[in-house]
């Protein structure tokens, strides 16, 4: 069935996360649409790259959306299944470019918590996760891309709990601490895509999503925005034949890409 | 006092003043101690899961959950544990998903925190109850790359690792067992994280097949098996099925458990429920749904849960029944050799449980 509907939000920042991914590449993946954005790269600019998955799977054959990383399509007929240490070690070790993980809360300095949303560690408002392998990929990988929804509450000047280390304090704080590559380079959000100004590493608009404003962007974030100089660029938008190849063949049961009924 | 010493800070901030309690998992001597005192004879070492958890889980002992949460995991043994009434459990594992309805029996007590959940089924608002109900307190939080290389470390042989995770996180001011330290061979300033090998009390393990004197085979994610297994005081395998010995040397090319490792033998089909089981059985998804959805929002609706599969069912068997038998293995088989590329593709798609939808089906 042909399906012409305007690309919803999930499925743009699938899009979006997708074009971060340059070709001949290693790509670490986490749950949801991360995965969604890596095989959708593979489909499209991306034919070449090799996706990794913290359980160990790395390198399968393409099969369906994984229901949980652990899960066998991220391991199909893998030439070989990595154990959980040496899974991390090929990102410290060099061998993974770019990582995607998404995030309950991020700071301006790309600082992320997925432990407990209060300040009372003992008795949180919510629990949540706790690290799982955000804190090392976030540690550790060349270049990382975070992706989640946008709101105040989400985007707080101080995070409740420093999960994993983005850009600290900012300035060269995250070297001093001993972390190793760039850190944070992106978030992806419903507004637009963020980066961090090269000297005070604070989070800066990039590009907005059509039809929104830094005003609007500004309201959904709980710390003042950097601007860039200049007029702010809007995101390129995924095509027709892009989001037919999202919804045809790589999330077809809309998994994680369809937006939840109420 | 105490032989080890633990960052001040993290007791602080974890609010423990019994350090003592930490001791177990770090305790190379302990372990060694334990190791050598082995039956190193290779014997027919299988029992019943009923008479391995009896006999080889203690009060009070650490637990390393195995697997990947609820890949190839040995959930049955956990539900065991549980039937048995065994207290105050330290549990460790990465992910260590399935303590969170183990606190609600009793069973587990204490908390060295890696992952909680399951993925994208939402967040566990069963552990946060329990966290603030004070019937779970958390001895140590870390990633999952941080337990796997104190687990390394251990099967190495190594008395821990300089690791660059966790630096400059919160992750480290809550974990007694780790020291940041200075690289001693960088001039410049490089901060590195000290982590300790790492001993669980026990560790069961559920393994495609093993042979009867505990040599077991594992396919698919072995995640921290291999070091777990090397590390732990007591090994107890269970597996889906027992194979010769012949089978293992000549065959099972691929990631294997000496069987001196092991302390005990289990035949236990279907051992890794509700999980999946590379080459055997998919999920039930709908089961993980209904927890994470409808159980785990209420301590009515968990014990509730609770009492239907885990006290409510007496062994594997009767569980595998309730998921829907007969036609659940047939489906859960299918679709597992077809997600691993081993039957022709089928179609994924199936009826989600939500709070307004039961689809009443386990497949």
């Amino acid at each position: 069935m042909e399906n012409n509907a305007p690309a919803n939000p999930l499925e743009i920042l699938a899009y979006i996360l997708s074009a971060q991914i340059k070709d001949n590449t290693i790509v670490y993946v986490g749950t949801g649409l991360p995965m969604v954005a890596g095989i959708l790269a593979r489909k499209t600019h991306a034919p070449n790259i090799t996706m990794v998955y913290e359980s160990g799977g790395q390198d399968p054959i393409q099969g369906g959306m994984p229901w949980s990383v652990g899960g066998p399509f991220t391991w199909r007929k893998s030439p070989v299944i990595m154990e959980m240490a040496y899974s991390f070690g090929q990102c410290y070790n060099g061998y993974v470019d770019i990582a995607f993980l998404g995030f309950a809360q991020v700071d301006m300095y790309g600082n992320v918590n997925t432990h407990m949303i209060g300040d009372d560690f003992h008795k949180p408002k919510a629990r949540l996760t706790g690290s799982g392998g955000n804190n090392d990929l976030t540690s550790l990988a060349e270049n990382m891309v975070l992706v989640g929804l946008q709101t105040p509450e989400k985007f707080p000047e101080k995070v409740d709990f420093i999960t994993s280390v983005g850009h600290l304090r900012g300035g060269n704080s995250r070297k001093e601490a001993g972390l190793l590559g760039n850190g944070p380079v992106a978030v992806i959000s419903q507004c637009g895509v963020f980066d961090f100004e090269p000297e005070t590493k604070r989070m800066r608009v990039k590009s907005l999503h059509p039809g929104m404003t830094f005003e609007i962007a500004q309201m959904c974030t709980g710390f003042e925005l950097l601007k860039p100089q200049g007029e702010i660029p809007l995101t390129p938008m995924p095509s027709p034949d892009i989001i037919d190849i999202l919804r045809t063949e790589v999330d077809p049961g809309g998994v994680f890409t369809s937006l939840p009924q109420a | 006092m105490g032989v080890f010493d633990y960052s001040r800070e993290a007791l602080e901030n974890l609010k423990i003043d019994d350090p003592g309690i930490l001791d177990r998992l770090v305790d190379f001597e302990h372990a060694r101690t334990v190791h050598l005192k082995k039956d190193r004879s290779k014997r027919d070492k299988r029992i019943s899961l009923k008479e391995a958890v009896a006999e080889y889980v203690q009060d009070g002992d650490v637990v390393l959950d195995t697997g990947f949460g609820y890949v190839r995991t040995c959930i049955q043994s956990h539900f065991e544990i549980m039937r048995q009434g065994k207290k105050d459990l330290q549990m460790i594992g990465a992910p260590n998903t399935n303590q969170s309805y183990m606190i609600v029996a009793g069973s587990v007590r204490y908390s060295h925190n890696s992952y909680i959940g399951a993925e994208m089924r939402g967040t566990d608002r069963n552990y946060t109850r329990q966290l603030k109900a004070g019937k779970v307190r958390i001895l140590s939080e870390w990633s999952h790359g941080g337990i796997a290389q104190g687990l390394k470390a251990a099967q190495l042989g190594a008395p821990g690792v300089l690791s660059k995770q966790m630096l400059g996180s919160d992750i480290v001011k809550y974990n007694p067992y780790l020291k940041v330290i200075q690289n001693p061979l960088k001039k410049e300033p490089d901060p590195s994280v000290f982590i300790p090998a790492l001993y669980p009390d026990v560790t069961f393990i559920h393994a495609q097949a093993a042979d009867k004197y505990g040599n077991a085979y594992l396919y698919g994610p072995t995640v921290n098996d291999l070091a777990g297994a090397a590390a732990s005081r007591k090994v107890i395998i269970t597996a889906e099925e027992i194979v010769p010995e012949m089978d293992i040397r000549f065959n099972k090319k691929g990631s294997i458990i000496p069987f001196f490792y092991a302390d005990a033998v289990v035949e236990l089909p279907y051992g890794a429920l509700p999980g999946s089981m590379p080459g055997y059985y998919y999920w039930p998804r709908q089961w993980w749904e209904k927890l994470m959805r409808f159980s785990a929002v209420s301590e009515e609706n968990i014990k509730s849960f609770i009492d239907e599969w885990v006290f409510g069912t007496k062994d594997q068997i009767e569980f595998l029944e309730k998921l829907g038998g007969a036609k659940w293995m047939i489906e859960a088989r299918r679709q597992t050799k077809a997600a691993e590329g081993d039957n022709e593709d089928i179609d994924f798609s199936y009826q989600e449980y939500t709070i307004n939808n039961d689809p009443g089906i386990f497949y």
